[in-house]
């Protein structure tokens, strides 16, 4: 056979796997590093630092769990969040990244290595990426081979809609979540391509971690069976997807079932049902082919189908009358909010407030991913070419997660693992077809479809799928005719798949210049998705949002260090047990840095008291103060961005704080009454009342106006100007403002000794008259 | 901050020495017109003999000053200068409020003119007249001007002694607004009223009734002398006329052979302003899991929980608090924004001061707070709040082995049992088996 260039002929295929394989170990190693390496621009350009908001919950939590152990951990009640209701942090909480860190603690410790448990917490998000490439290049190699694999580490090491979520010091459940998904998929490719019971238990046990670990587990509870149900549905059912199926079912089931917050979720709740349903159905069908396969009259066989067809339709029947009778739960709100983007704003606002619940901007997607966007629907479409069973698991997901990545900011996360997989998987499939030396004769036979494609240093991966081609022989061809005929016209899969019209003249590549224009090509769109993806990474992902940074004059940067400030302010001036009221969004930082109890948090686990602090930040003084004493808040602190432009302050948020006790208290909060009689969101002059009495509008312009020394103030986030004569204040006094403004901190006073309100009691004090009463008539009207 | 007050305040009571019986400090400063000093000499030297520390400043002299660097310089203030229109700089509304809120003492005097510390009463809930309208009645029938009245006192009353004899007044009176923290001391007669006092013509009272409105100043609605308790526990104590407390008055027989209750009045009034009477605190409060002593930091839903709280009282006669046992209505509430239990906190017999109760907590877990708020008129407010935190069980805190359970138990133990048969019988076939080819093959 001709080769495009000359091939050394005089090496042994045990060295070229063993250089293979060296190549590849240290393929892996490196994009390990670049992984990691990746995600400490957070640390070099800031510091060691807990990111945001859920991470500083997280950390504190893990701060628990290294210093009193697991038990204590588990038995934690928080009397500090939710005052005065308290949070039960053990049984609310997804233990496995403490768990995680916990333990690499506590390894390090006995290795003494006395290793901060902050910079634990800090760098396991790294680490893990690490992890995660690998994983993915495990789940990769099933679907193609090792240098698809290689190819989505190396993307999934990069990519920044995973280093969004991944930074060091970005500590959520997500950083090792992530791995934790790619693995249990792997496993459960794996046990189904084997018909293995081991890798359908390592399934459960990685899926039992991310049950641990990640509210986002619900995925994986449905991926699954999806999987199996479209496996079924197409007549690929097997003993091999019976047993790697029942396997991770019935043992992930039982142990995700001792994560106490999940408890008995999996047999009572809707989202789990479908995993339920699907290992019925596989009962049902399995036990419908052994008997089929003992009986021998036609006439059985057709009222065994129809028996089956009734356990099916009765189980069906089942399941929506214990919906009816609410044993089982339905839908939760935030699960039918994937399907309706409007439901969230209209029923369950405090789901629609969150930033990172907006449906997805387009430009986020090609920020997040580059040009892995281009090719991830050619990486599908070549995964339909042979439609093995894992290829459908690819498809199911690429289709499933692309919606809800549409739908989600935050769910791009588990759509971008399976774009990497399937762009990778188009890329080396274009660069098996260019690099690959074989030039065609003439009329090829049937058997080299696959070899085109197929790289020489596949070896051990095509006996692997050897076994797997000839179980499914008969199906598979099935497919790939379909799809052969669906694939006219395909400019890419005609090139890649010269078999499909053999009887034109031979296809195939040619000449060195053609590889060459189009691997320099490819080489130059990777070099640019490494360029893009550093720069996305240290420009936009690695602020830690608690610490901002901004360009001087002379373009060195400035750091804006409000947040802590303010949150030092309170650790070291107010009393311990000092109620500290602010919106939920800054709970946990509060929690963590000023170590305060607060009224409400990120955990927004109860509506009704967030409703609360929204109902006293949009009501008028007098209003407000009630309920700021009724919940011993001493403290009311709120985020101002006016004076430096910092956008993401509470006026911004205001709206939904509105919307929420709105939800509440429809008769006392309605949310016109804070717009301009035109329907404008206005600060200024034109501002409504109920906006400029809020409690919100006065602490956050409370002597604003001041600084501008009777020049016109102006507010840099709105771009409007504020009034010369600004709000007063009679409950709350101001106690803190940082150095920009950013954290404004008020003191509620205590009530007047003499048991007047304190609007009149502060009149007095000021020296201003007091209208003459008389007294009360206590004549009766004649009558 | 319980401890640590009554602390301070018996530190505070030694500092005075065996003299002292207030509560709160024997330093006195009177403010009183130089010329009319004399004029009261009887309950100065009252106060002197109960050991008070007098000092005497003109309204208009700088010195010496009410609030030193923040710090009041007197535990207690008498205002006498009922007339004076223009007091020093540092006397003003404002300030007498400043020093009420730092735990200060005062009697305020009024007269029918107009005075800075007419306004004041209005912070008070108190409304006064208009200007020049004093009290006036003409009943009982008695020698002398309408405007110097006899007023009957009350027999029974919290603050004052038992069975006074009618106090000379004269002054102007006050309605008593809704707020709760006042205390009526002295009521006026039904039959009195405020009027200008030009001879009581129909005509004077007519205008009066005009200017004054609807709101008639007249019958026994009105208040004399009152006394007000800030929330925070200083005393004030508005008194209508400031010749109430005179040698004359003291001295003026109320109808032959029956002295004035005068001077008794005035000392009881003096009493419960500086805190001498009707004073009570709350020592300390112990909380427990019943069959245990330690305090704990937090319980678990449904502990029985005892909680104790010891209450004295002030005894001015030997400047001591001594156990209280002597309130029959004190509650306790356990509280998470709302009261999740209100429970009478009874004494308990064998220990003076104490009163205990026993509950059990309520099955929902937060942070509350045991909270005894006692106002009543004319006593000390009572206040405490102890916060813990009410928990869930501990993991291995539920109970074990339910009977109710057992049909589970079965199911686990049938399937298991089933389980290992199932695979000895399995594995033993499948020896047999083989065994059985192995034959064959043979």
């Amino acid at each position: 056979m001709p080769t495009a260039y000359p091939l050394p002929t005089n090496l042994s295929p045990a060295t070229v796997a063993n250089t293979a394989s060296l190549i590849r170990i240290v393929a892996l190693a490196l994009i390990s590093g670049a992984a990691i390496a990746s995600r400490l621009f957070a640390v070099i350009n800031f510091e060691s630092i807990i990111h945001e908001f859920d991470p500083w919950f997280n950390y504190r939590a893990t701060r628990v769990l290294a210093s009193k152990g697991f038990y204590e951990f588990w038995n934690w009640f928080d009397p500090t969040a939710w005052y005065p209701l308290g949070r039960v942090v053990g049984g609310t909480v997804y233990p496995g990244l403490m768990a995680t860190s916990g333990v690499i603690y506590n390894l390090l410790h006995a290795i003494n290595l006395p290793v901060d448990i902050r910079n634990i917490c800090v760098l396991l998000a790294p680490g893990f990426s690490a992890l995660t490439a690998w994983a993915t290049y495990m789940f990769t190699k099933e679907m193609k081979d090792a240098s698809a694999g290689l190819l989505a580490a190396a993307f999934i090491g990069i990519v920044p809609g995973y280093i969004s979520r991944s930074v060091a010091g970005s500590y959520d459940n997500e950083a090792i979540a992530i791995f934790l998904l790619m693995f249990t998929f792997y496993s459960w490719i794996k046990a189904l391509k084997q018909g293995s019971a081991l890798f359908g238990t390592i399934a459960a046990v990685f899926y039992f971690y991310m049950v641990a670990a990640w509210g986002g587990y619900a995925f994986i509870t449905n991926m699954i069976p999806l999987h199996a149900l479209v496996l079924i549905l197409m007549g690929r059912f097997s003993s091999r997807l019976y047993v790697a199926y029942s396997s991770w079912y019935a043992i992930g089931t039982l142990a995700s079932m001792q994560v106490p917050f999940v408890g008995f979720q999996p047999v009572k709740t809707s989202e789990h049902m479908a995993a339920l349903g699907v290992f019925g159905l596989l009962q049902i069908i399995s036990f419908a082919q052994l008997v089929r396969s003992h009986v021998s009259s036609q006439q059985f066989q057709r009222l065994l189908y129809v028996g089956v067809a009734t356990i099916g339709v009765l189980g069906a029947v089942a399941f929506a009358g214990l919906t009816y009778k609410g044993w089982i739960a339905p839908w939760t709100g935030r699960f039918y909010s994937l399907w309706d983007t409007g439901y969230a704003k209209k029923y369950i606002p405090i789901i629609a407030s969150v930033s990172e619940h907006q449906p997805t901007a387009w430009p986020s997607f090609f920020m997040d991913l580059q040009f892995l966007i281009f090719l991830f629907p050619a990486g599908v479409i070549l995964c339909f070419r042979e439609l093995r069973d894992e290829h459908l698991f690819v498809i199911i997901y690429a289709v499933v997660a692309s919606y809800f990545a549409g739908v989600m900011v935050r769910l791009m996360l588990t759509l971008t693992p399976v774009v990497c997989v399937a762009s990778a998987v188009a890329l080396s499939t274009l660069l098996d077809t260019f690099v690959d030396p074989t030039e065609s004769e003439a009329i090829e036979d049937n058997q080299n479809e696959n070899g085109t494609s197929t790289p020489p240093t596949n070896g051990t991966n095509g006996t692997n799928n050897g076994t797997v081609a000839t179980s499914t022989a008969a199906s598979s061809k099935k497919a790939s005719k379909k799809t052969g005929g669906a694939a006219e016209g395909m400019t890419l899969s005609d090139i890649l798949a010269p078999a499909s019209a053999p009887k034109t003249k031979p296809r195939g590549i040619y000449g060195l210049d053609t590889r060459f224009m189009v691997i320099f090509n490819t080489i130059c769109m990777l070099a640019f998705f490494v360029s893009h993806c550093t720069w996305v990474t240290s420009s936009a992902y690695s602020s830690p949002s608690v610490v901002l940074a901004s360009q001087n004059q002379d373009g060195s940067q400035h750091i804006i260090d409000d947040f802590r400030e303010a949150y030092y302010w309170l650790r070291q001036n107010t009393a311990e047990d000092a109620v500290v009221m602010s919106w939920w969004d800054y709970g946990y930082q509060i929690a963590g840095m000023a170590d305060r109890p607060t009224l409400v948090d990120n955990n927004t686990w109860n509506n009704t008291h967030i409703a609360t602090v929204g109902k006293a930040m949009s009501s008028p003084e007098e209003v407000a103060y009630p309920i700021l004493r009724k919940h011993d808040v001493s403290y009311v602190l709120v985020i101002f961005g006016g004076l430096i432009g910092y956008s993401g302050d509470d006026i911004n948020k205001f709206l939904w704080m509105v919307r929420i006790a709105q939800g509440v208290w429809p008769n006392e909060i309605q949310e016109p009454s804070y717009f301009t009689p035109q329907g404008e969101y206005k600060v200024d002059d034109h501002a409504s009342p109920a906006m400029r009495n809020s409690l919100m509008y006065k602490m956050s312009y409370y002597r604003f106006a001041e600084l501008f020394g009777g020049g016109q103030a102006m507010d840099r986030v709105r771009q409007q100007q504020v009034p010369k004569v600004g709000p007063t204040l009679d409950y709350l006094d101001e106690a803190f403002t940082s150095e920009n403004w950013i954290v404004r901190i008020y003191e509620v006073k205590k009530e007047d000794p003499l048991g007047r309100d304190l609007k009149s009691a502060n009149a007095f004090a000021q020296g201003k008259k007091r209208k003459r009463t008389r007294p009360a008539v206590r004549r009766r009207a004649v009558v | 901050m319980v401890y640590l007050r009554s602390l301070f305040l018996i530190i505070a009571g030694f500092a005075a020495g065996i003299n002292a019986k207030s509560s709160t400090g024997d330093s006195v400063l009177v403010i009183v017109e130089p010329k009319q000093q004399d004029n009261y000499n009887l309950f100065f030297s009252g106060l002197k003999e109960q050991g008070y520390d007098l000092t005497f400043r003109a309204p208009k002299a700088e010195a010496p000053a009410l609030i030193e660097y923040d710090v009041p310089a007197f535990a207690h203030v008498i205002v006498l200068a009922s007339e004076t229109k223009v007091f020093a700089r540092d006397i003003t509304p404002q300030s007498l409020v400043q020093l009420l809120a730092k735990k200060t003492n005062l009697i305020v005097a009024l007269s029918p003119k107009q005075t800075p510390l007419t306004s004041l009463a209005a912070e008070f809930s108190l409304t006064l007249p208009p200007p020049g309208t004093p009290l006036v009645s003409y009943f009982p029938a008695r020698e002398g001007p309408a405007n110097v009245i006899p007023v009957s006192v009350p027999a029974k009353h919290t603050i004052l002694s038992p069975n006074l004899h009618p106090v000379w007044f004269s002054g102007v009176p006050h309605t008593i607004g809704n707020n709760p923290l006042l205390v009526p001391i002295l009521r006026a007669p039904a039959e009195s009223f405020a009027s200008e006092t030009d001879g009581g013509s129909a005509d004077s009272l007519v205008d009066s009734a005009e200017r004054g409105g609807e709101g008639l100043w007249a019958g026994s609605q009105q208040g004399l002398v009152t006394g007000f308790q800030t929330l925070d526990g200083s005393r004030i104590t508005w008194v209508g006329g400031a010749d109430v407390f005179s040698d004359e008055y003291a001295k003026k027989e109320v109808s032959k052979g029956v002295p004035s209750g005068n001077l008794q009045f005035a000392r009881d009034v003096a009493k419960w302003t500086f805190q001498e009477t009707n004073v009570l605190r709350i020592d300390r409060t112990t909380h427990n899991r019943v069959n245990s002593t330690e305090s704990l930091d937090q319980y678990t839903t449904n502990d029985q929980i005892e909680y104790a709280a010891y209450i004295s009282k002030y005894d001015s006669k030997t400047g001591n608090w001594a156990p209280c046992t002597c309130l029959k209505d004190l509650q306790l509430e356990f509280t998470m924004l709302d009261p999740h239990i209100r429970t009478a906190l009874l004494p308990v017999a064998a220990e003076p001061g104490k009163y205990a109760t026993t509950f059990r907590a309520p099955d929902r877990h937060g942070v509350f707070k045991f909270v005894i708020n006692y106002k009543r008129k004319g006593m000390s407010f009572l206040e405490s709040s102890t916060t813990v935190a009410v928990v869930p069980p501990r993991h291995d805190g539920y109970p074990r082995f339910l009977s109710a359970a057992w049909p589970y138990y079965t199911g686990a133990i049938s399937t298991s049992v089933a389980f290992f048969l199932f695979s000895a019988v399995w594995l033993a076939s499948e020896a047999r088996e083989k065994k059985a080819k192995g034959h064959k093959a043979e």
